[in-house]
Order: C-alpha cells, then structure tokens, then sequence
C-alpha cells in the first residue's frame, strides 16, 4: 500500500469525473501544440522556401502576391516583364546572382518553371541522378515530384497550360526527363526545372498553331525554336528575376531604385512574409488565447474534482488522520491525484495534437504537394509543459487549502 | 496503560469550559465514560486521541505525554498505538476491504503478515468480502470492518465512541465481546464512551461526567 495507490484508485472510482478532467485538459494542451508547431512549421517552411533568394523582380501588381508566386509558388504570377530589361537590371554590380524565371505551365498539377542551371544553387541542390540541361524541352524533376509522379529518367510527358491540372490544355511536344534532384525539403523539390527556352518554344509553337490562319506565312514565329540560338528569342519575356545581393546593404538602395525607375516592381520576400505573419498572426493569436481560455477552464474543473473529493470525503480523509496518516500524506495524496490527472492529459494531449496535424497536414500536403510539417522546438514544448504544470499545481494547492484547516474532531463528531 | 491529571477543554466559540475527572487505568483495564449528550464525553475521547489539545493538564499513555508530542509524533503514535470505533462506520469508499486494512497499517506505520489479517476477517465473517468494494458491503459487515479497522494494528488503546447506541440488543451485545475480547487478546485498555445502560454491567469501572 502506497499513497500512490490510493490516489490512482480514488480516481478510478470516479471515472466520469477523471475522463472529464483529463480530456478537457488534453484538449487544451493538444490545441496549444498544435498552434505553436503550425505556426513554427508555417514559419519555417517560408523562410526556409526562400533559399538565398534575396529580391525578386516582377511585373507591377502586389508585392506579396509577386513573392508567393515567384518565390514560393503558391500563388499566381503578377504579369511578365521583358527578358531585356531584366538583364539589364542583372548588369548592377550589387547583385551577386540573377536568375531569371519564366512558367505558367503544369504537369499534374506541379509546376514548371523555365530558368537557368544557377536556380538550384538557391537551394543548394544536387543532382541525385542524371546531368544537367543541355537542351530545350529537357527537365530536371525536384525530389517530391518524381517520388509522386513515379517518374524515371528518359521519361517523357506532355504538360497542361496554367498553374492548375488540366487535360484540356495539354501542350503538344513532350518534355523529357534528363535529371533529378536531392531532397532539400525546399520549395525546389516540388518543381519541375527546365530552361527558359522550353518554355518559350511551347508557347511560342502553340502561338504559331494558333495564329497560322489569321496571319498566314510571314508570321515572325512560324518556325519551331527548338535548338535554336539564344538571339532568336529576343523580345522575350520572363515572369520574374530572383536576385542574391552581394552584401546587404544593396536591399535598401536597389529595390527602391527599381520601383521608381522602371516599369517593374521589386519585393523583398522577407519582408513580405513578415507583413504576411502579421495578416495570419491575428488567426494564431486567437486560437491561441482559446486555448487558454481552456486551459484555465480545465484546471478549473481539476480545482473542482479535487475541492470536492477534499470536501465530500472530509470524513474518508479524518479517519485516515486517525489511522495515524499525517497531513502532508493527505496533501499529497491529493496532490498524485492531481499530478495523474496532468500527466495524463499531457500524454493524450501530445497524441491528439500529432493526430490533428497529421491529417491537416495530410490534407496541405495534396493541395501545395509538399510535406510542410516541422518538429516543434523542444524549448516551446516545455515551455507549455511548465504552463500547464504550473496551472495543476495551482488548482491542487488551492484544493488542499480545507485539508490544512482541517478539524479532524469536528469532522469526526458531527458526522456521526 | 492511560493517565489523566486535572484535563480542561475549551472550545473557541463557547464560553464554557470541560474539566474532566482524572483517569487512571492500568494494563488490561477497562472504562466505560457515562453521561448525557454535550457534557463532553466524544471531546474527552478525542483529547484521549491526541485529536484534540487540551487547554491544561496531562495525559499520559503508556508513558508517553500525549499533550506533548509535536504533531508528526503525534500523528504515528496515534496511527501505532490508538483504535478508535465510531457510532457508524466507515471506511475509505475507493478502496475495497483488502485495501482498507493496509491502508490502516500504511498510515499505521505497522506491518502485519497476510495470514494474520485474513485471519482477522475470516474470524469477522468477512473473508468472502475480500476484494468488495466498501458501498457493496451491508450496514452489518460495515460494522465488522470498522471494528477491523479499529484493530487490526493491535492498539494498545480501544476508543470507542458510542459503538452500540444505533444497534439492537443482539448485535450490541456481539459487538461489545468483541471489543472486549479484542482488547483481552493484545493487552490493550477498552475506553468506551456511551449513553447505552445496557452495557453497563460490562464494566467493573465506569466514571460519569
């Protein structure tokens, strides 16, 4: 016989009541788990999807609808600009990288993205298998995508025009797989790369298709573009320019510059995601204070099983004062019974946070394909640990309160 | 053996004062404590118990001064030393009557083989009640663990606060020779507080408040 025991049994006799504090209380932690590691994951994957990417320059319209887009490949792009003046731009001696980028095309619903070989040098990715680019219509698979898609080298498919799955708009010349890349948990393992020119050649052959009635012979793309040299492709354009500066004192003057001078918007993808935090950060933040609010109302409801049990059983627990038991064997009997009760919902609220995140992130990761979820830092954990210890703790120190005022005589004779 | 020297008892919210008439038994003495309800027989009891402190005077069992104790002897002199049997019984409503009796021992700060407390309950008629829970068990078997309860640590002092006063003359009289049985088997002095005459002759010292 332990006291141990006799708390585990005093809540085995109250099952409903111990059910209803454990629950509530694992709900709660499970909530607040589960919002800090969202919010932790969502963070990361931003930041961490940025690679070196510094500045990203694109059509005029919204700065964070050009980032998401161009930087993230959530969204739609802005516009095009033209190749010519990106270059330009490129010249300025600030930048250490330029890379221009050009989609608007899917395979299966994963993106295309049409760039040079310096792309995966933002992400720091390897070729796993296979070689470079070397020609138009060839491309490299980022790691997710030919996991999903089941593709091999040598394989060839037909994308779909648009950002979306589609078999309407299918292209007519096939793309054939020359390479894939490492796994960086970056937003590269979801594209598919290929040369700007690949890009330029589909539109322009369908361009060709298209408009061969209207303009008959003479149309300036009547030809096929494919192995042709870069000075065909002149007045071309491209979606947008990622750009890594050299130092970062360059993040102030060029951007501004850019904005004012031409007809082309630069945005900071840094500061976008922060501006984007602050939007999303309300959401979280309400969230988070619900899951306070129950957590306070489940060490509520733990106080008030405890009180109870310190009251209804005041008889149960004179006697045991009789038995020779002191006080402080009293207190910490209510005391284990309060610690079971926390530990318990600690550990199922551990496990409802997991298997909450496991299928929304089951459900993100269909929609953005990409596994976004990211281990909470085990400082916040315990940090919520402690919370909620601090909470039991509380509710058993002011349910212990009658045992200490307690008047075993009085208790004893009048419930006689 | 238990000692009382000029005792007084005071409760906070009233203006009267107990003193109580000296005791003075020996080994194997019994005592029955007379008189009408309120005079402040169950308060003498509990000042026995070491549940109360009185406000003046000792009380000595087997040797030790009780008054005296800081709280944590008192508390394991009572859980080794004293029995107290109460009107109704209880016991702890979450465990069953196994788990009743060691906990009585763990507070107790006793140990007692296993044979012995099923000899105990076997001897009560309650062996087939073992592993029942508490509200399972009738007001009769109720008694009967109350009354294990109250020995099962071998006390050298039995308080019983009215053990009788509820029951009809059978069981009054079955629960009194167990009381005094018990009491005869350890050596223990039997303190029985009631209003019940019928147990009067049980007695050879009785004091009346």
């Amino acid at each position: 016989m332990t006291i141990w025991k006799i708390s585990i049994q005093n809540l085995r006799s109250k099952p409903f009541y111990t059910f209803l504090s454990v629950f509530s209380l694992a709900l709660s932690i499970a909530l607040l788990l589960g919002i800090q590691q969202l919010e932790t994951s969502f963070k990361y994957q931003m930041e961490n999807n940025l690679g070196d990417i510094d500045l990203v320059i694109g059509a005029k319209g919204s700065p964070l609808q050009l980032v998401l887009a161009s930087v993230l490949h959530m969204d739609n792009p802005t516009g095009n600009i033209p190749y010519e003046d990106a270059k330009k731009v490129s010249k300025n001696p600030m930048i250490k990288s330029a890379v221009p980028i050009s989609y608007g095309d899917n395979y299966k619903g994963y993106r295309i993205v049409g760039t040079t070989n310096e792309f995966a040098n933002f992400y720091h990715a390897a070729l796993e298998k296979g070689q470079a680019i070397k020609k138009s219509m060839e491309v490299i698979l980022g790691h997710t995508v030919a996991e999903k898609l089941q593709l091999k080298i040598g394989d060839t498919f037909l994308s779909s025009h648009g950002l979306v799955d589609n078999d309407i708009e299918k292209h007519s010349e096939s793309l054939k797989v020359v390479g894939i890349y490492k796994p960086t948990q970056k937003v590269i393992d979801r594209l598919i790369i290929t040369n700007l020119e690949s890009i330029w050649d589909v539109h322009h052959t369908e361009d060709e298709h298209e408009h061969e009635d209207e303009h008959g012979p003479g149309h300036e793309h009547k030809e096929s573009h494919i192995g042709h040299p870069e000075d065909v492709y002149e007045g071309n354009e491209i979606t947008s320019l990622l750009i890594s500066f050299r130092n970062p004192s360059a993040l102030l003057a060029l951007p501004r510059r850019i904005n004012k001078q031409t007809n082309m918007q630069a945005a900071l993808p840094k500061y976008e995601l922060d501006r984007l935090y602050k939007y999303t950060g309300v959401g979280v933040k309400t969230i988070s204070w619900i899951a306070y609010m129950i957590l306070v109302i489940s060490c509520m409801t733990i106080f008030i099983s405890l009180y109870k049990m310190v009251k209804e059983h005041a008889f149960d627990l004179a006697l045991l004062r009789t038995y020779g038991a002191s006080n402080f064997q009293l207190i910490r009997m209510v005391g284990y019974e309060g610690c079971i009760i926390g530990l318990l919902a600690f550990l199922l609220g551990i496990l409802l946070s997991k298997m909450g995140l496991y299928f929304m992130f089951k459900i993100v990761e269909t929609e953005y394909k990409q596994n976004m979820l990211h281990e909470l830092p085990f400082t916040e954990f315990l940090q919520i640990g402690a919370l909620v210890l601090i909470m039991i703790l509380t509710s058993i120190s002011l349910a212990i309160y009658p045992i200490i005022k307690m008047n075993i005589s009085t208790i004893l004779s009048h419930e006689k | 053996m238990v000692q009382t020297d000029n005792l007084t008892f005071h409760y906070k919210k009233k203006e009267y004062t107990f003193r109580f008439p000296n005791i003075s038994l020996k080994n194997q003495e019994n005592l029955l404590i007379l008189g009408k309800s309120g005079i402040g027989k169950t308060t003498l009891l509990h000042l026995l118990a070491g549940l109360l402190k009185p406000v003046s005077g000792t009380i000595i069992i087997n040797g030790a001064p009780i008054n005296r104790l800081s709280h944590s002897h008192l508390d394991t002199f009572r859980g080794q030393n004293i029995g107290m049997v109460f009107q109704k019984n209880h016991a702890i409503r979450s465990l069953n009557v196994f788990d009743n009796l060691q906990a009585r021992l763990f507070f107790g700060r006793k140990s007692i083989s296993k044979p012995s407390i099923d000899d105990l309950l076997e001897q009560l008629d309650l062996s087939d009640f073992k592993k029942s829970k508490v509200n399972e068990l009738s007001e009769g078997q109720l008694q009967r663990l109350g009354f294990a309860l109250s020995v099962i640590h071998n006390p050298q002092v039995i308080l019983a606060d009215e053990p009788t006063s509820s029951l009809d003359d059978e069981n009054c009289k079955m629960v009194m020779d167990l009381l005094i049985n018990q009491a005869k088997r350890t050596h223990a002095n039997l303190i029985v507080i009631t209003h019940d005459h019928r147990i009067k002759p049980l007695f050879s010292k009785a004091i009346t408040l």
